[in-house]
């Protein structure tokens, strides 16, 4: 079992959430994303059950921040860093675009952004913890507007402690396990919920990570990774991949009573 | 993460794809200098600036973070007591009503046929010259009546009904018979108070009508309620629809549409036949309570059993663990989900439980008074009117109070000539083309009318069949009358400098009072001058109040025991309903229902958006799910439906094309709609041409007592398309 670490995190509790996605909203706001792009998930198998014995599972997640990322662990080029107090951060004026952490991620978070040449550096879009916010005494801004509370910021030992406090107040509402305690490392996005994690859409891990071992091995063989392959599969990238067009759904049909 | 719901649904965005936020104007030097001097920004124009949301009327307290001039973020004002540090999704996307790229930017004048969206630039002078111009003409061949004036629910209302009283108008449109008279009504004739304050520090057993809080957010409610439901209070919720406050609530029970009455009914026969309500209190503070107790003795649970489809067994224990939580109950006043003409008697049986378990002065208190002791630009009395209102308030609908008055029924009065004939309509910062039902019979009601004005922010559908379009300021560019709450006055503060010519409506009142020749009721120099005048009483500076964004008023004792009504207590019985004709008591009345085929048509609230006005924000647009047909699952399946399927829907009045979402989490008698969307104007290209316009369906039914529109009794078929 691996030793968390002491660092700042964020807990999200799945009974609290509403859905209503202001987290969504001030996370693209705060740090300026584009309109088609997003930091924050919407997760979940939603509305479970046959009418009318029904329940709801949805998260909303982003960067999990692991104790032990594979997303530096798959890095070729040191893009990755994972700061004492928790941040999982990138940097993109290192990053080659090989995409390695995608594949690499078990959250599916990094994704490419097709929109930026090389020159302009960054490929790779994640949350960055809301540094320039947090390193000035602020909560993240998802954390910030969450108007019931489902999310919360702290010292990642008190809100684990919270969480068990929390299941041993209700064990009827919860799942007995504070998802991100262990898992990868121990992430500093940790989960509770009412209903099984996999319906939350989470992986289920190993407890020891299995990268432990295998990012020393990477971090040496770095220089190799930097060969012209990795550069050349970054330009040959469709850029239209993902350029999706709204579908301007009822607009085909005039309403029968502007006639 | 196979699951992620958004990563496919979210990338929603059209030609707009890739425009960030950073647009809007350099810091010009007025709001900038007003700000340093304030403390809020520094030399180089950044900082942050304490103002009140819009984005609904909740008015939350907010904090806008400028850089240089542009508005980069709107955080929670922690010391506001409707936002308490949070915003919900609206608040947070609000800088993109002020920047959105459709907004209108000078006054506009209409070229083309009405509907067509052509229109021409023109400057303040033409625009409001040519409005004042056009209603005088009106009044001349006509009389004052024949314009009708309809806003919603602003700061600026009151000198909005300066524009329209001073007029000489009776004929006043506001929203709420479509959303709340019938809560209005129904506490007014039984506490004599609009709505009573909702504490939830010491409730412990709640039930909630169609009140789903958890969608329509109202911050720091929204906040409260989740709080006690993470603290173990037990929260019934009735609602023929799984709602985001369903699958949070302790129990969720689909009723049948229109039958909420008879369940409150049942409620009552239990504990009043039982003997378990506050015995007390009920002699102390109420009358009537002896005719109630005759009357409900027929709805027993098994008979409301029978009527709404919940079980003699859950209506029963719900009955005797609300009444075992005494005082510390809430039964909240439902909203909107099942509207019908029998609503009033709904929010009457609902009033009526809660005063019998004791519960004022414990959960339910006193509304907060308006203005108190804040002062206001001196104006002389209005003219006399002697036109009736063609709502038909009060002459047909004698307790519907004159301002909130029926907006279905003064379009019917404008549709049909009846009592005169209406040929002005003068709207501002509303969207009546959208939100009335029927909305043919609104374009119908368009056609009959010589001038068209709206004000608005954005080119809405109403805007897009007007005459002359007044660009308003967003709530983040201009400053408004006081807002308060408690013992604080709230202050909106422009935060930027308005884009393009926009003004704000104090300034466009006034211009347009003072070319009507109503100068005299907007007697302010500027906006700034009427902050002055209502600080002026309570020795406030509005430099002070620019600093902290409220001013303190002073407190006053609240008597908490004292009820506005005729006979100074809580009516359980009315006097005043029966002389005119009603009953003085709750007493059930059968609500219709669909024939065979057909679907009770609901509609709700999403957490995204506000009613009518904000699908056009890219951010909000972003966010939100596609609006489709909600249909069971299983009936869709019996009819080999599937999700995404084309469906074509029809009501007596309308039709629309859907698309369907089969889900588990409705009625099988019911479907559901998102209002809102279906959107006329081209001009906003976000919001245009996305899902169906519920209002085109909405069959036109209005509660004689409380004037309520009737929204769930259109039944509509349903077929593929």
């Amino acid at each position: 079992m691996t030793e968390t670490i002491k660092h700042k995190a964020f807990i999200f509790d799945a009974t609290r959430c509403i859905d209503c996605r202001a987290c969504m909203v001030a996370c693209s706001v705060e740090n300026n994303i584009a309109l088609n792009k997003t930091r924050i998930w919407l997760a979940g198998e939603g509305i479970m059950g046959i009418y009318p014995d029904l329940q709801r599972g949805t998260m909303v997640y982003h960067c999990m921040h692991c104790g032990h990322p594979d997303c530096l662990s798959a890095c070729p080029v040191g893009a990755y860093t994972k700061r004492l107090d928790g941040p999982v951060e990138y940097d993109g004026d290192k990053c080659i675009g090989c995409r390695y952490c995608m594949n690499a991620c078990p959250f599916g978070v990094p994704h490419f952004d097709y929109d930026k040449g090389i020159i302009e550096g960054a490929f790779i879009d994640k949350c960055s913890f809301c540094l320039q916010r947090v390193d000035n005494g602020l909560e993240p801004a998802c954390v910030a507007t969450c108007p019931t509370d489902a999310l919360e910021y702290g010292e990642r030992d008190e809100l684990l402690a919270k969480a068990h406090a929390r299941i041993a107040a209700h064990p009827e509402r919860y799942i007995n396990h504070v998802y991100g305690e262990f898992e990868n490392g121990g992430t500093s996005y940790l989960i509770l919920s009412h209903v099984p994690f996999n319906q939350l859409g989470l992986p289920t891990l190993p407890e020891t990570p299995v990268n432990e071992v295998s990012e020393q091995v990477i971090s040496l063989t770095l220089p190799a990774a930097l060969g012209i392959g990795a550069v050349l599969t970054v330009t040959a990238v469709g850029v239209s991949l993902y350029n999706k067009n709204k579908e301007k759904a009822s607009a085909q049909k005039e309403p029968e009573d502007v006639k | 993460m196979t699951k992620t719901i958004s990563r496919r649904d979210f990338l929603k965005l059209g030609s707009a794809a890739g425009i960030t936020l950073a647009v809007g104007q350099m810091l010009s030097p007025k709001v900038a200098q007003a700000a340093r001097d304030a403390g809020h920004l520094n030399a180089a124009g950044d900082g942050t600036i304490p103002s009140l949301c819009e984005m609904c009327v909740w008015r939350c307290g907010l904090l806008a973070k400028v850089q240089k001039g542009v508005v980069v973020k709107l955080d929670g004002n922690p010391d506001n007591p409707h936002s308490r540090g949070n915003l919900c999704p609206r608040g947070q996307s609000g800088l993109m009503n002020t920047y959105d790229p459709d907004r209108v930017l000078t006054p506009l004048i209409r070229v083309g046929q009405r509907g067509e969206g052509l229109f021409r630039k023109a400057s303040w002078e033409e625009a409001l010259d040519r409005v004042a111009n056009g209603m005088l003409d009106i009044k001349q061949k006509y009389g004052p009546e024949a314009i009708v004036f309809s806003a919603t629910h602003n700061l600026s209302q009151p000198l909005f009904e300066n524009l329209l009283y001073g007029f000489g108008s009776p004929n006043y449109g506001t929203q709420r018979s479509l959303c709340f008279n019938a809560m209005i009504v129904a506490n007014l004739m039984t506490y004599g108070t609009e709505e009573p304050a909702r504490n939830y520090s010491k409730v412990k057993y709640i039930i909630l009508t169609g009140r789903n809080l958890m969608e329509a957010i109202s911050t720091s409610e929204t906040h409260d309620l989740s709080q006690v439901i993470d603290e173990g209070v037990k929260v019934v919720y009735l609602d023929p629809r799984y709602t985001k406050t369903a699958s949070k609530a302790s129990e969720w029970l689909p009723i049948k549409p229109g039958t909420d009455m008879a369940f409150h009914l049942a409620l009552l026969n239990i504990i009043i036949g039982e003997g378990l309500y506050d015995k007390s209190f009920v002699e102390r503070y109420t009358v009537g309570f002896d005719i109630l107790a005759q009357e409900v003795k027929k709805y027993s649970p098994d008979w409301a059993a029978q009527i709404t489809g919940i079980s003699i067994e859950t209506i029963t224990r719900i009955a005797h663990e609300f009444a075992a939580a005494g005082k510390y109950t809430l039964a909240h006043n439902g909203w909107r989900t099942s509207n019908f003409v029998n609503s009033f008697g709904t929010q009457r049986a609902i009033t009526a439980l809660n005063t019998i378990m004791g519960n004022w002065g414990t959960t339910l208190f006193p509304g907060s008074g308006e203005g108190a002791g804040l002062g206001a630009p001196l104006q002389p009395p209005y003219p006399r009117v002697s036109a009736l209102r063609l709502d038909g308030v009060p002459w047909k609908y004698p307790f519907v109070p004159l301002k909130l008055g029926i907006f279905q029924e003064l379009r019917e009065g404008v549709v049909n000539g009846d009592p005169y004939q209406a040929h002005g309509w003068f709207i501002s910062r509303q969207n009546p083309v959208m939100s009335i039902p029927d909305r043919g019979r609104t374009l119908q009601a368009f056609r009959k009318m010589d001038l068209i004005t709206t004000i608005d922010i954005i080119p809405n559908d109403t805007a897009w069949f007007s005459d002359v379009v007044l660009p308003e300021a967003s709530y983040l560019e201009r400053f408004d009358p006081l807002n308060v709450v408690g013992d604080k006055a709230w202050l909106r503060q422009p935060v930027i400098e308005p884009q393009g010519e926009a003004k704000s409506a104090l300034w466009i009142y006034k211009q347009l009072g003072e070319r009507l020749g109503l100068g005299e009721y907007f007697q302010y120099t500027d906006e700034e001058d009427y902050l002055r005048q209502q600080l002026a009483p309570i020795g406030v500076s509005l430099d002070e109040v620019k600093k902290t964004g409220y001013a303190q008023l002073p407190v006053e004792p609240p008597n908490i025991y004292n009820w506005n009504t005729t006979t100074g207590k809580i009516e359980l019985f009315s006097e005043t309903l029966s002389k005119a004709g009603f009953e003085g008591v709750v007493k059930w009345e059968e609500p219709p229902v669909p024939a065979e085929g057909q679907f009770y048509l609901l509609t709700g609230k999403m957490a995204q958006n506000t009613q009518f006005g904000t699908q056009n924000n890219q951010l909000l647009h972003k966010y939100s799910d596609e609006p489709r047909l909600w249909m069971n699952a299983a009936v869709a399946a019996e009819r080999g439906l599937k999700e995404g399927d084309w469906v074509e829907a029809t009501s007596d009045v309308g039709r629309i094309h859907v698309m369907l979402h089969p889900t588990e989490a409705i009625r099988p008698d019911c479907v559901y709609m998102t209002p809102g969307y279906g959107h006329l104007s081209k001009a906003l290209t976000t919001a245009y041409g996305i899902g169906a316009c519920d209002s085109v369906l909405h069959k036109t039914f209005t509660d004689p007592i409380s004037g309520s529109q009737a929204l769930s009794q259109t039944f509509v078929m349903v077929q593929k398309a």
